[in-house]
């Protein structure tokens, strides 16, 4: 029990403080478009789905599926600057709206498609995509 | 940035994740049902709280760090408390275990509430200001 209260804080630590610096090195877009937490997010959902096909399989343990998915995945990726973002873009302006819109798709629809590659990857056993 | 918001962000994350784990033990062992509510809880709670704190603080929503409450509070708890990867993986298990309709439903109510929570959180703390 108490190992995994480590686990998870320290996978989380490490997966705020890369959701951090993403936002410090992706460039900010003219139109507000949210594109560091976009790739966050896209990008931790991969993973999880890369760890979880891989714990089905037993490739990786119980403890470095609870470290890499509920901690750093989990803090990695995040849903209420997701949220609150697209409130303020939609609330700003008619064009901001139109931004927010196509942002929560986008998000949607890539982050579903992220975990679903990444689960297969992980449990087909293969070493290269498709 | 300086050493200090990584570390405020790092302690944060680890802190939110930490409450993450805890609140979706209890919700799973209280809830049985196909959805995936502790993750819908969370999500649109900490949705609230982020809409609140960053209107009651006037925090832009693009200003991550320079501060313990933006680095360790918006970005490092509540970042680490929310989570945009388990709710994909909720739904894909969902679709993959014969439920895609319910997985459609929970990603649109995910989104939609949480929409509504970080405005109604905004709203709540512009109508004390």
């Amino acid at each position: 029990m108490i190992n995994l209260v480590i686990l998870v804080f320290i996978g989380g630590a490490i997966g705020a403080m890369g959701r951090e610096f993403l936002m410090l090195g992706v460039p900010e877009l003219s139109d507000g478009f949210p594109m560091a937490i976009l790739i966050a997010n896209i990008v931790a959902a991969f993973l999880l789905g890369l760890v979880t096909g891989l714990h089905k399989r037993k490739v990786v343990t119980d403890d470095v599926n609870t470290m890499v998915g509920t901690g750093i995945m989990g803090g990695l990726s995040t849903f209420s600057s997701f949220a609150y973002g697209a409130v303020v873009l939609m609330t700003a302006s008619a064009s901001g709206a139109v931004v927010a819109i196509v942002y929560v798709l986008i998000s949607l629809v890539l982050g579903y498609g992220a975990v679903l590659a990444g689960l297969k990857l992980g449990q087909s056993g293969a070493t290269q995509p498709n | 940035m300086r050493p200090l918001d990584v570390l405020w962000v790092g302690l944060g994350g680890g802190a939110g994740s930490l409450l993450r784990w805890w609140i979706g033990r209890l919700v799973g062992e209280r809830y049985h049902g196909a959805f995936p509510l502790g993750t819908f809880l969370i999500n649109v709670s900490g949705a609230f709280v982020i809409g609140y704190l960053s209107v009651l603080f006037s925090v832009d929503w693009r200003d991550r760090f320079g501060t313990i409450l933006n680095a360790g509070v918006l970005t490092g708890i509540l970042g680490g408390y929310t989570t945009f990867s388990s709710m994909q993986l909720d739904a894909a298990k969902l679709s993959g275990g014969g439920r895609p309709g319910l997985a459609a439903g929970y990603l649109l109510a995910s989104t939609a509430v949480g929409l509504v929570a970080a405005a109604l959180g905004a709203a709540l703390a512009r109508l004390q200001a």
